[in-house]
């Protein structure tokens, strides 16, 4: 895994996740992966490292386990594979 | 034997601008292979406009389009040879606020981010960002945006950041990318750039 990614069912989740990642790990705002979606969506990534963190400090959050899915990102381009977690 | 390019895989419009690549560098005849049925149709298109025949053969699943030059005619001679707006010409944008669009703040920040972020993805960088007004507060103030722009900086893109404007919001200490610049430059460096996109 290169990266973790956060895929969000609202936007509105998204930006609330962030605020709440932040002071746990080096959160990067994105697009979702077209790998994963066609739809226009904001995803966050974060190190791999940081996975344990996140899913605790979204588990404090206000949002519910079935507003959010965890993705591992492996390679680029032609070569990107998108694992859920 | 012809030059042959292999477009397969390539995301519209990409297999066409490297068909017309291959003519306006002054290829008679080549053939270009893809995957997919619109790329196909595309490239047709581009053969009639552009004075050649395109003859299709359908190959494991792929398609290889052989392009060979036709009698031609002076406007196709003069489309062909025209200036070509491909990916690798220089481009700029031009940033003069701090969030995308109007409307919420919170989302208009990460929708910036987000555009930076895939810049940096991105195989056809833009030779310059210039940063006005308001804009300047993202390579000072906005972490992820100012990281984005390092990248950027590092692949190539020249970031230029409004003196001027730094000073007047009180941020000309902060700037964590880029050169801080001044009308003069600015102006000369949209003149250079074959399209500036504004945000």
């Amino acid at each position: 895994m290169d990266y973790g990614l956060i895929t969000f069912s609202s936007t509105h989740g998204a930006i609330c996740a962030q605020k709440a990642l932040e002071p746990v790990t080096r959160v990067r705002v994105m697009p979702v992966l077209r790998e994963i979606s066609l739809g226009c969506g904001m995803a966050l990534r974060f190190p791999p490292g940081d996975l344990e963190a996140v899913r605790q400090a979204l588990a404090a959050s206000g949002l519910q386990p079935g507003e959010y899915a965890f993705y591992a990102i492996t390679g680029s381009g032609p070569a990107l594979r998108a694992e859920p977690l | 034997m012809s030059q042959i390019i292999d477009a397969k895989g390539k995301p519209c419009p990409t297999p066409v601008l490297m068909a017309k690549k291959a003519m306006t560098e002054g290829a008679e005849a080549f053939t270009i292979l893809v995957d997919n049925q619109t790329a196909v149709e595309n490239l047709k298109r581009l053969a009639d406009n552009q004075g050649f025949q395109a003859a299709v053969r359908e190959e494991a699943g792929a398609y290889a389009l052989d392009f060979t030059k036709g009698e031609g005619c002076a406007a196709c001679e003069e489309a062909v040879r025209s200036p070509l707006p491909a990916p690798g010409a220089d481009w700029a944008v031009f940033v003069g606020r701090d969030i995308i669009g109007d409307g919420d703040r919170e989302l208009g920040t990460n929708l910036m981010r987000m555009y930076f972020y895939t810049l940096t993805q991105s195989e056809d960088k833009p030779g310059a960002v210039l940063f006005m007004n308001a804009g300047v507060k993202l390579p000072t103030l906005d972490e992820q945006v100012a990281e984005h722009l390092k990248t950027l900086s590092d692949a190539g893109t020249e970031i230029l950041v409004c003196g001027t404007c730094l000073n007047f919001y009180g941020l000309s200490d902060q700037l964590k990318v880029g050169t801080v610049s001044n009308m003069y430059d600015i102006v000369t460096r949209m003149g250079k750039a074959a399209k500036v996109i504004s945000l």
